[in-house]
């Protein structure tokens, strides 16, 4: 062993990059197993209704049909087919209702996939409707209600308390109560309320939801595209009411995740179909079929501040509704991780946040690169720059004259540490030249420019395990469940053990997902793998080099000086043995109070990220062109600077998307556009022609090498920060999203005082 | 998607004969871009898919005929018609609209004749062939025909040819001394289909227009002349307060569609300012 590499630190190639540009790198999707069955499923046409009755007579007799499943079917393997990772709310197959337009009721199975989507649109369903409800605040006081029993799950600590209102579609309020904000209120120089919404949209990952079930011998295993084989494992053995030993989950590259594919989605229908028809079974989504399995929540918030002469926020009172849809996903967690930053990264003494999730009869939202934390700082950031213009500060002046400073306690309670939100806010104005002068066009073609922050806090309670085992020649392996699904974690896992092991980083490998093979691992969400997974895998390394200078030592020779094969030669009489290392990390933390919503550790790290905008608007088309986006964050010591910089324009990319031009259009509860032709994503030629990124220089102490996540970062300021741009740009001021050019060219009229007609 | 037969005959002719007998239970398949998201859709669910990748070769090619029109296969790919010298040099307007039509993927495999016969408003060429005067060549099972483009589109996704008729060919004066301009306008990405797309073909000396042809696609169920716009264009010189006048006739003179590219409402102001931007683009052109 010689001494370290310097791996950590270096923009070191994706170790994947030649297996995916040459076709080679495996997926779920491209998996044939012998035997192999496709189900196809039908899927519910109407928002809320009892389900009377199904008729599969014809799609049974479709030649080719191997079988067709109900939800009561269901039952013969899983007793109480219902899962979910904060509700037990959602079943494997309709049952008694049907929640939301799209949900799944039926399954056909086929040897030929064209056959069992014949067969599925053969099925007939008979439905005794039901009052409907899609909007977020209506959903709190609706005589609809989605939902007549509440099961929580108990799955996290953090949730114990959620029981959900019986006979209300709230699934989980939280609350934070800090100083006295009706005080502040009644005796501030300045109040300014604003309401603001979010749209409805989608992941698109490129590969679609999938999975393959094959049955054993009273075993089971599920090869699946998911960000949380740990987790499938648990939840299935759960079902099925199985050890967890007996379930194995494998999982591959996936083709983009950002959320979607956490907990469970198609896993416990396949795995459900193949038991009982006792053949592999394999359920490949279309990506239309996405549109009605996970969204983003669409939200409503309203934002009330009170502010002296000189610009000092003193009180801040946030109200967010979550549209959840038909099932809770993960939504309660949002609405409670995500509730607790609403008031921005913002010293403020006085504040009050009721944060809900609520169901509706929508497609389920769930968790989605950010985690709800977009649609706060879209609210506080707008909020923020409308205040700013009213009293004629400046807008960055005036964050500058609240931002929350390092060792300032956060709303709820938290001193911050290792928070560089100054910092990103001032380099991201550099960036921006934001004090020189700036071009503001002339006739139809106007410019403007913007700039937003937003913070983040990590998730916890949660567990990181990983395993080193340095092979008899010296090289070496790493088995951890950290899902490589796009965003670089194998190499930065590689860099790590290389880092600590001085082993060359061609010289070790990256075992991917097989709970039958690498630890448990909580998830791949939430920008938690660089830190909790780099964690256990620096502290898996370390003890493996632990262990092999106790080899050495036993043999009599140095590691620094002879060679890992030779050690293992000495030790053993050839090329033989291994040395295994173990680590495991789970952080400190302090579970917020229910009632008060405080919390002296509520967070294992901060994540900062601010975006600056230019951009030019046509005024006689509404049309915006952002011309220029800065992406700055806090990544503490980047592991892999290129990937960290990629990610933070990756994030902000689809948080462009997010703000410009993606949007779920409903009516009576259906999607109406469910396809990549008419839900549009942005295209290379939508980028703007100049994005700057950039790291600040910050240590995160309790990371690996100083790392922290920064998936997530550069999707925070994104939407406030045009917003405010295009308001700099013509004087108008869009609360909406999506910022569609009609909406612009509509504002903009209207302060014309000639407003277009309605239709 | 239901399974099909897939018969590839060698002529055009042939295709024709084997689609006028096989009626509604056929389909023509060029490029193969539409009709796959129609066919997964469930929209299409024919039995037999008639290919036309075998037919003659001279259905893909380009040329220039003898009294010096253009003269495009209906086979020739949309990336083939973009990429041709002859295209740039003789129509280069049209090699210009191309460079913006959907993306390279499809432009690499639809064909034009499958662009026409789609008879998708949103498609880019119609508005600007029809501008130029192009007329289509149509085989069918009983002989041939010819008519302007300008005629084939009957309403949305519908056109006026028979059963078992495919367009051969298109035939398109070249743009010698007339200036002209396409531009659309994209309301969700910049490769999506357009809100609204405008082809203006002038003849001008300098600043004084002696004719004009203005055709508007997407906005409405099929490209469609604006005459009242044309009229106020012929033999005045272009000013600012002239071309609000052209912009406000053309407005006034077709009723746009609202869907989730934009509403009506918006649409009319799309169409005024497009129309207005257009004249001025094709005056700058060479």
């Amino acid at each position: 062993m010689t001494s370290t590499q310097g791996a950590v630190g270096q923009s070191i190639r994706r170790l994947e990059g030649r297996a995916k540009v040459t076709g080679r790198a495996q997926y779920v999707h491209t998996l044939r197993l012998p035997g192999m069955l496709h189900g196809k499923v039908f899927r519910s046409t109407v928002a809320h209704a009892r389900l009377l009755g199904l008729d599969a007579s014809a799609a049974r007799a479709l030649p080719g049909v191997h079988r067709v499943l109900v939800g009561q079917d269901i039952l013969a393997v899983m007793p109480d087919p219902h899962y979910g990772p904060a509700f037990h709310d959602q079943p494997v197959l309709a049952l008694d209702k049907v929640r939301y337009v799209g949900e799944p009721v039926a399954l056909v199975l086929a040897e030929d996939p064209h056959v069992a989507e014949e067969a599925a649109a053969l099925i007939v369903a008979r439905y005794e409707p039901l009052p409907a409800v899609y909007d977020e605040v209506e959903a709190m006081d609706s005589t609809a209600v989605v939902h007549e029993v509440l099961k929580p799950a108990g799955t996290f600590p953090d949730l114990k308390h959620l029981q959900g209102k019986r006979d209300t579609n709230i699934a989980l309020d939280y609350s934070l109560r800090r100083g006295d904000p009706d005080g502040a209120f009644a005796s501030a120089d300045h109040v300014f309320e604003h309401r603001f919404r979010t749209q409805q949209v989608l992941h698109v990952p490129l590969e679609p939801f999938v999975s393959a079930a094959v049955p054993g011998e009273g075993t089971l295993t599920l090869h699946t595209a998911s960000q949380s084989p740990s987790f499938v494992r648990i939840e299935i053995a759960r079902l099925l009411g199985w050890p967890e030993n007996r379930v194995r989950v494998q999982v591959p590259y996936l083709g983009g995740g950002f959320g979607a594919k956490l907990y469970i989605k198609v896993e416990a229908l396949a795995a459900a179909a193949a038991l009982i028809v006792g053949r592999p079974v394999k359920i490949a989504l279309t990506m239309e079929e996405q549109f009605f399995t996970l969204t983003k929540h669409a939200a409503t918030l309203r934002i009330r501040s009170a502010v002296t002469r000189e610009g000092r926020i003193t009180a801040r009172e946030c109200e967010v509704w979550w549209n959840g849809g038909a099932y809770a996903d993960i939504g309660p967690r949002i609405t409670q991780k995500s509730g607790f930053t609403a008031p921005g990264p913002y010293d403020i003494e006085h504040v009050r946040i009721d944060s809900y999730a609520l169901y509706t009869n929508l497609p389920p939202a769930g968790a989605l690169r950010g985690f709800g934390i977009p649609q706060l700082v879209w609210a506080y950031e707008s909020h923020t720059d409308m205040i700013a213009r009213e009293l004629g500060i400046d807008p960055v002046e005036m964050r500058r004259r609240n931002i929350l400073r390092e060792g300032r306690p956060q709303a709820t309670g938290t001193v911050m540490r290792d928070a560089a939100i100054e910092q990103v806010l001032e380099r991201t104005a550099e960036r921006m030249r934001w004090s020189e002068a700036f071009d503001r066009g002339s006739g139809t073609r106007r410019r403007g420019r913007g700039i937003a922050i937003g913070f983040k806090a990590s998730v916890s309670p949660t567990t990181s395990v990983a395993i080193v085992n340095i092979y008899a020649d010296g090289s070496c392996a790493l088995y951890c469940s950290t899902v490589d699904m796009g965003q670089g974690s194998d190499t930065a896992m590689a860099q790590i053990v290389s880092e600590v092991l001085g082993i060359d980083i061609d010289r070790i490998t990256v075992v991917h997902p097989d709970t039958d093979v690498t630890p448990y691992d909580m998830a791949t969400l939430g920008s938690r793998s660089t830190f909790h997974m780099g964690n256990a895998v620096r502290a898996a390394a370390e003890d493996a080099r632990s262990k092999l200078i106790a080899l050495a030592q036993d043999v009599g020779v140095s590691v620094e000086t002879t060679p890992i094969g030779e050690i293992f030669r000495r030790k053993y009489g050839m090329q033989a043995g291994n040395v295994v290392g173990s680590g495991s990390f789970v952080p400190a933390y302090t579970p917020t109070d229910h009632h008060t919503g405080q919390s002296d550790n509520v967070t294992p790290f901060w994540m900062i990220g601010a975006t600056g905008v230019e951009v030019e608007v046509d005024t006689e088309t509404g049309q915006v062109t952002v011309n220029r986006l800065v992406n700055v964050g806090d990544a503490g010591r980047a592991i892999n600077p290129a990937i960290v910089e990629t990610q933070l324009s990756g994030a902000a990319i689809m948080q462009l998307g997010f703000t410009m031009t993606e949007q779920m259009r409903f009516r009576d509860g259906q999607c109406v556009n469910p396809s990549l032709a008419d839900y549009r994503i942005p295209g290379i030629l939508d980028i703007p022609a100049i994005i700057d990124n950039e790291r600040v220089d910050a240590t995160q102490s309790s990371g690996p090498f100083g790392a922290k996540g920064v998936g997530e970062s550069g999707t925070f300021g994104v939407s406030p920060a045009i917003a405010s741009a295009i308001e700099d740009a013509v004087g108008i001021r869009l609360t909406s999203l999506p910022i569609t050019a009609e909406s612009v060219l509509r504002a903009l009229r209207e302060q014309q005082g000639r407003p277009l007609q309605a239709d | 998607m239901k399974p099909f037969e897939l018969l590839e005959p060698r002529t055009l002719r042939e295709a024709a004969t084997l689609l006028h007998a096989a009626g509604d239970a056929a389909r023509p398949v060029g490029g193969g871009v539409a009709i796959m998201l129609m066919l997964k859709m469930g929209v299409l669910q024919p039995e037999t898919l008639v290919s036309l990748a075998s037919v003659e070769d001279r259905y893909s090619t380009i040329a220039l005929d003898d009294d010096g029109q253009l003269r495009i296969g209906a086979l020739a790919t949309l990336r083939a018609i973009e990429r041709s010298g002859l295209v740039r040099d003789r129509i280069p307007v049209l090699a210009q609209a191309l460079r913006r039509l959907s993306n390279v993927r499809v432009r690499n495999v639809a064909t034009l004749g499958g662009h026409l016969a789609h008879a998708d408003p949103h498609m880019d060429l119609p508005p600007v062939l029809i501008a130029l005067g192009a007329s289509v060549r149509v085989v069918g099972p009983a002989g041939e025909r010819v008519m302007p483009l300008a005629d084939l589109h009957a309403g949305y996704l519908e056109t006026v040819l028979a059963r078992g008729e495919l367009i051969a060919e298109v035939t398109c004066p070249v743009q010698g001394s007339r200036r002209a301009a396409y531009l659309k306008c994209t309301t969700r990405a910049a490769d999506d289909w357009p809100a609204l797309g405008v082809a203006a073909v002038l003849e001008a000396e300098g600043e004084v227009v002696r004719s004009a042809r203005l055709v508007v696609s997407a906005a409405t169920d099929v490209p469609t002349r604006l005459s009242r716009a044309e009229a106020l264009l012929r033999g005045v010189r272009i000013d600012d307060a002239l071309l609000a006048r052209v912009g406000e006739a053309a407005a006034a003179e077709v009723t746009p569609i609202g869907d989730e590219h934009g509403s009506a409402a918006y649409k009319r102001e799309l169409l005024d300012v497009y129309v207005r931007r257009a004249v001025r683009a094709a005056l700058a052109a060479r």
